[in-house]
């Protein structure tokens, strides 16, 4: 197939997708037979393990089917799903929220439907660019030896007394990019209106430090190099737990940013019903707790029995609700300028 | 070249054929150099080529046409914004500090090496190569622990009541040492092999003529192994100016790389033109690094050409300075090498038996067993394993086929486009890596049509290719020719020659190849993430994989797993062959 004709059928897909009513297109889907191979590519180490042991396990038991990884960061996993488009490797991939609404956009991967039956319990939020498996949003979190009181707003950033130990979120990146669009909420911008936000996180140099990744900013607070930064508060709050206790997970007033581990159907998967059973199983009550149990991430679907002990470390109930949600095809439209911006303006 | 000639059948014979009728004498270096020309253009060329058609793309289309009108709105863009001049300009000071760092460093190892007794030397080796065999984040934490706000550095200044120095991470420095850290290594061993192929007579005749040991160094060794220093400044002048992942660990952003714009340009914001313009920015800047520093060495080796060296005189109060300065400064420069070598070694000692959840996290906080099993009885851990070293081993081997005739052109044959040929055999090293991923993402629909373990020793001997032609070159150029003509007037044919004479001679240049060539693909992680398969994930991927979510111990008990098994292979190695060739003379 040339690229153009991928193009061709790219459109057709989504014109498809559009056009035809939904029953319509369920009765091509064949049915998996024994043998049949899904392709999943997901992040390694825990999350790898976890499902694993709560997804794979009673797929293979029910179907008899095999399932292979291609294991790697988000990056890399989108261009490659990218330069596949129509004629994909994976049959399931996992994306962050933004990612994984542009993809649907894109052609690359299907908008969620309810052939998988837990789509009904999904909240709103974890219905867009696929099937939100783990929301995880990001917060302020601080070493709270260091605060004069506890941080309860977005805004106790500017208070003098964390100049120059904060470690930025760099940009772009799930940390980074709730940095900039609460940065600009907060004091009367938007994502539309993104300037305030680049004026005032400027206001906050020097920085101790520009963080890339989690386990950099823990590496961070354990050599007293910084104090605060923005990050996902769900795994900090395990690092807490089992390594630095003097940190804590702030919740501020104005609610926590949302993030999410989509898992998205390719456009072109052999596989739809095994990916959809996947999914299904993925957002079963067992590997939503398992997420929840081993590394804090909380639950998208509603219809879960959690145990009063985990209820205090998730976001749920009116948390979620609080979550704030950002115009996504316009934060990933300006990525490149406001990522030429950042580099320039903020880091270096 | 005056020597080419008797030296010709030998070295066919390290080609392809026994016998040198006349008109095969001209065909002689082209033929050595087809091989290696033949694999590149075939497994390089293509990504290489699709990298340049994609700078010429006026916008990103990440579905469009490979093949549209060519526009040079990429570089316009960067040439126009100082922000890209700025990161250029910075990435080639990085990269010569970097360069100039390893020599210093480097170059005590080097001696030190080439001195001890053989049987310590697998030891010696394993140490150099310490850092070859950890984990990036094993040996970022290493630099965080020294130069952190309470670490190592501090401490020790603290003891002798100086105020601690709180800027030192973060900075271009500490990606500096990082850096010069781990690619010190290809530095020694390129040293290595010539050091330790001058023959100790010369060193007594210089003894002899009233030399002490620094003028020794500084007269005799330094100008007889510049072939070495010359590979090793062009690898790590390399190596550096493509490197970002320990740019991105220990600058903080507030150092950029162009390899960190490449990377970002690409795979975040999905802008393949700009990412490919800006590789090759830095490709042709660095490549004419290479070519600058190719040339001048080769003015101060008048002797390669057949002219006699001038006579260097130092003034005698310089050497009587020398002389007290430069063994204190040489044992310092040589303790700071081995604690930068060594550092690595203690940390996965003590964090692959440390029971914390991050493998990032300092601190031991109770022993365990626990990342061993999961390395030894995972399951995954182990196939990865398996993997990767199925991969490295025919990666090696077949890079070392391939770039033996191409050194034995190099130094011994002079005939048209040489010159050009060689700078195509460098540009994988200077083309940044995660370019090629992207050149090979374009063409992943060719690429998958290839069995997989095939499509990933293609790229792997791509990416080994140049530091084995390098290494080779400097091994090449060391032989004593006498001994060839010597074994020809007994009767000796090519093949025996080669056999007997070429091939032990090589022995020492052919083992640091060769471990090299292994580390290289088995640490290979940027272009393999972009085509490791379902069914075929090596283990840096796989740790690479496990890092973009956090990263758990069992990466030093990974780590420290390699050092055992490489010190014992090291042994056996030594056991088979022997890693210097003095018997040789």
């Amino acid at each position: 197939m040339t690229t153009l004709d991928r193009r061709r059928f790219g459109k057709l897909i989504l014109g498809a997708g559009l056009a035809a009513p939904y029953g319509f297109s369920r009765t091509a889907v064949a049915q998996p037979k024994p043998g049949d191979e899904l392709v999943v590519g997901i992040w390694g180490g825990a999350q790898e393990r976890i499902v694993k042991q709560y997804v794979e396990k009673p797929l293979v038991e029910k179907f008899g089917c095999k399932v292979s990884y291609v294991l790697g960061g988000t990056p890399e996993r989108r261009s490659r799903a990218y330069a596949e488009r129509g004629r994909p490797s994976f049959d399931v991939l996992y994306l962050n929220i933004f990612e994984s609404r542009q993809a649907v956009k894109d052609g690359v991967t299907q908008a969620p439907t309810d052939a998988v039956p837990q789509f009904a319990n999904l909240f709103d939020v974890a219905k867009l660019g696929g099937y939100g498996v783990a929301l995880n949003p990001c917060t302020i979190v601080y070493d709270k030896r260091k605060a004069s009181k506890p941080i309860t707003s977005w805004k106790d950033m500017w208070n003098p007394e964390w100049k120059g130990r904060i470690a930025w979120p760099s940009y772009p990146g799930a940390e980074g990019t709730a940095g900039l669009l609460m940065a600009a909420k907060i004091f009367g911008g938007s994502e539309k209106a993104i300037d305030v936000g680049f004026e005032k996180i400027k206001e906050l140099k020097p920085f101790a430090a520009i963080q890339g990744s989690q386990d950099q900013l823990f590496q961070m607070f354990d050599q007293g190099v910084a104090d605060l930064s923005i990050e996902f508060g769900s795994f900090t709050r395990k690092y807490a737990e089992t390594r630095n206790p003097n940190i804590e997970i702030a919740n501020p007033v104005e609610g926590q940013a949302v993030a999410m581990n989509v898992a998205c159907i390719t456009v072109g998967t052999k596989n739809q019903k095994l990916a959809e059973e996947w999914i299904n199983l993925h957002l079963s009550e067992p590997c939503m707790l398992a997420y929840a149990n081993e590394i804090y991430y909380s639950p998208t679907v509603k219809n879960l029995n959690i145990p009063d002990a985990l209820k205090s470390k998730l976001v749920l109930g009116s948390d979620v609700d609080k979550l704030v949600d950002f115009d996504w095809d316009l934060v990933i439209k300006n990525q490149p300028a406001w990522t030429n911006r950042f580099n320039r303006e903020i880091a270096g | 070249m005056s020597t080419s000639q008797s030296s010709l059948p030998a070295a066919l014979a390290a080609g392809k054929t026994t016998s040198a009728p006349g008109d095969l004498r001209r065909l002689a270096g082209p033929l050595l150099a087809l091989p290696v020309t033949a694999w590149l253009l075939l497994a390089f060329a293509a990504p290489f080529v699709t990298v340049l058609l994609l700078s010429l793309h006026e916008v990103s289309d990440p579905f469009g046409d490979l093949l549209q009108p060519p526009s040079l709105e990429q570089f316009r863009t960067l040439f126009q914004d100082t922000f890209y001049l700025r990161v250029v300009g910075e990435t080639l000071a990085l990269a010569a500090g970097v360069t100039l760092l390893s020599a210093l460093l480097g170059y005590p190892l080097a001696l030190w090496l080439a001195r001890l007794p053989v049987r310590w030397r697998p030891l010696a080796f394993a140490v150099i190569l310490i850092p070859l065999l950890t984990n990036v984040v094993v040996r970022s934490l290493g630099i965080v622990l020294l130069l952190a706000p309470d670490g190592l550095i501090n401490q020790v200044l603290g003891l002798v009541g100086l105020p601690p120095f709180k800027g030192m991470l973060y900075t271009h420095g500490a990606v500096a040492i990082a850096l010069a850290q781990v690619f010190m290594p290809f530095m020694v061993l390129a040293l290595y092999d010539v050091l330790q192929g001058t023959s100790p007579r010369v060193h007594e005749a210089a003894q002899s003529l009233g030399a002490s040991r620094m003028t020794r160094v500084l007269l005799v060794d330094v100008p007889l192994s510049l072939p070495g220093l010359r590979a090793g400044i062009v690898i790590v002048f390399l190596l550096a100016s493509t490197a970002y992942v320990s740019a991105t660990l220990l600058g903080g952003k507030k150092v950029f790389t162009v390899g960190m714009l490449v990377w970002q340009e690409a795979l975040q914001n999905l802008n393949a033109p700009l990412a490919s313009a800006l590789a090759l920015v830095m490709t042709a800047t660095s490549t004419l690094f290479a070519v600058i520093v190719f040339l001048v060495v080769r003015r101060f080796m008048p002797w390669k050409a057949g002219r006699p060296a001038a006579a260097i005189a130092l003034p005698r109060i310089v050497l009587r300075v020398l002389d007290v300065v430069g063994p204190i400064l040489g044992k310092l420069l040589f303790c700071g090498a081995l604690l930068l070598l060594l550092l690595p070694l203690a940390l996965v000692c003590i964090q692959s038996f440390n029971d914390v959840p991050q493998a990032t996290v300092a601190g031991f906080r109770g022993f365990t067993l626990k990342w061993y099993a999961a390395v030894l009885f995972g399951g995954a851990y182990w196939g990865s394993f398996v993997v990767s070293v199925q991969l490295a081993v025919v990666s090696a081997a077949v890079t070392i086929a391939l770039a033996m005739p191409a050194a034995f052109a190099l130094s011994r044959y002079r005939f048209p486009g040489l010159t050009g040929l060689s700078a195509f055999w460098m540009l994988p090293l200077s083309l940044p890596h995660v370019a090629i991923g992207v050149g090979m993402l374009r063409l992943l629909q060719a690429y998958t049509a290839l069995p997989p373990f095939m499509g990933l020793v293609a790229v792997h001997v791509v990416l080994s290719l140049p530091f084995a032609i390098s290494l080779l070159q400097a091994s090449v150029e060391q032989l004593d020719k006498a001994q060839e003509e010597a074994a020809a007037s007994l009767g000796a044919n090519g093949l025996r020659r080669f056999l007997l004479v070429i091939l032990p001679g090589l022995a020492p240049g052919l083992a640091a190849t060769g471990i090299m060539s292994f580390l290289l693909s088995f640490g290979e992680v940027t272009v393999t993430s972009f085509l490791t398969t379902a069914r075929m994930t090596t283990l840096p991927v796989r740790i690479y994989a496990e890092s973009t979510f956090s990263l758990e111990p069992t990466v030093h008990a990974v780590s420290a797993l390699l050092i055992v098994a490489t010190v014992l292979i090291l042994l056996l190695l030594n056991k088979l062959v022997r890693l210097d060739r003095l018997y040789a003379r």
